[in-house]
């Protein structure tokens, strides 16, 4: 396959990502001016964290004015799966020179890896000249939908920006109930969710998101292995 | 606004590092079965953690059942992101199912 065949074949593929992208992160740009986040604060935001639920998290704890540490130690937390990520990419651009590596990395969002990883796992050789347009195609679409929210952010009624305000529940639900869904995984959710309410309820506001995604994770990989051992024995 | 900076810095940086690192150190190494099992479950637990306060909260206070928007709305959301996995699909059916509950209430 030719270099071009690779780009063409990169651009196709990351198409829905690209829609999909696009007028989630207006909605990013429409919120935050809601918020009353400057227009070049949301902007850097897309540019430099490329994370969608981190930002939509940002802003959300921005307003309810949670403190700095909390706000990054919250979101760190929640990216943490990046690792995962990372990890499970790295084997498949072993060939590749190191500098590319680091670009590349920039680019490993939920829904890249989820394309990306599956394509490699089928057996494909991952191409800088594949991944990279890949992962630049799905970065400029979520810059440019950021611009265009921010930009039309103050003249959205009040109301719409209400109503958009569901966009973050309704982006975690999606990445909760469109990933992995055994029941360790969803006994991870329940505990992190219990947790976390209770905490709210305590008034211990973010502490409560660390404590429920560190015990919630390992009391679900306590049940993941309770599963697996009677079949492995 | 400064302090925002700081904070966009901060947590881009790392989010950033958790992408590389693992991507560098992952082309080379394995990581242990236990580490990457437990990694797979951080994900959903603070997804719950996140959403419990949110779908359930108003404000540090409980919020009545049948008087809870957000909760209503996110009955049908889920079952959208069950049966098609598809993140725009269910972020605009989800604001659809929101905005519905929101008049109607």
């Amino acid at each position: 396959m030719s270099r071009q065949d690779k780009i063409a074949l990169a651009l196709k593929e990351v198409l829905p990502i690209v829609l999909a992208y696009f007028p989630l992160s207006i909605t990013f740009g429409v919120l935050a001016a809601a918020s009353g986040v400057p227009w070049y604060v949301s902007v850097f935001s897309s540019v430099w964290i490329y994370s969608g639920g981190a930002q939509f998290m940002l802003i959300s704890m921005i307003e309810t004015a949670t403190a700095p540490v909390t706000i990054i130690a919250t979101i760190l937390l929640v990216n943490m799966r990046h690792v995962l990520y990372g990890a499970t990419m790295g084997p498949y651009l072993a060939h590749w020179r190191e500098p590319l590596k680091w670009l590349a990395a920039l680019g490993l969002t939920d829904e890249s890896f989820v394309v990306t990883s599956n394509r490699a796992a089928a057996g494909e050789r991952l191409t800088p000249s594949y991944y990279l347009t890949f992962a630049l195609a799905a970065y400029g679409s979520w810059i440019s939908g950021t611009i265009v929210g921010a930009g039309i952010g103050g003249i959205v009624p009040s109301e719409a920006a209400t109503v958009l305000s569901f966009a973050l529940p309704a982006l975690f639900l999606a990445l909760l109930f469109g990933g992995e869904r055994t029941l360790p995984h969803l006994l991870a959710a329940c505990t992190g969710a219990a947790l976390a309410t209770l905490a709210g309820l305590l008034n211990l506001g973010g502490i409560g998101l660390i404590v429920g995604g560190i015990i919630g994770a390992t009391a679900g990989q306590m049940l993941g292995r309770k599963r697996i051992k009677p079949i492995r024995s | 606004m400064e302090s925002q900076l700081w904070i966009i810095l901060l947590i881009g940086a790392g989010t950033y590092m958790f992408r590389a690192v693992s991507l560098v150190l992952g082309s080379r190494m394995q990581w242990s079965e236990r580490t990457k099992e437990w990694l797979s479950y951080v994900s959903p637990a603070v997804l719950g953690a996140l959403l419990g306060p949110l779908l359930l909260l108003n404000d540090g206070q409980w919020v009545p059942i049948r008087d809870n928007t957000m909760l209503l709305a996110a009955i049908p959301t889920i079952l959208v992101a069950w049966w098609t996995r598809r993140l725009l699909l269910t972020v605009v059916s989800g604001i659809g199912f929101y905005t519905i509950v929101y008049y109607l209430m």
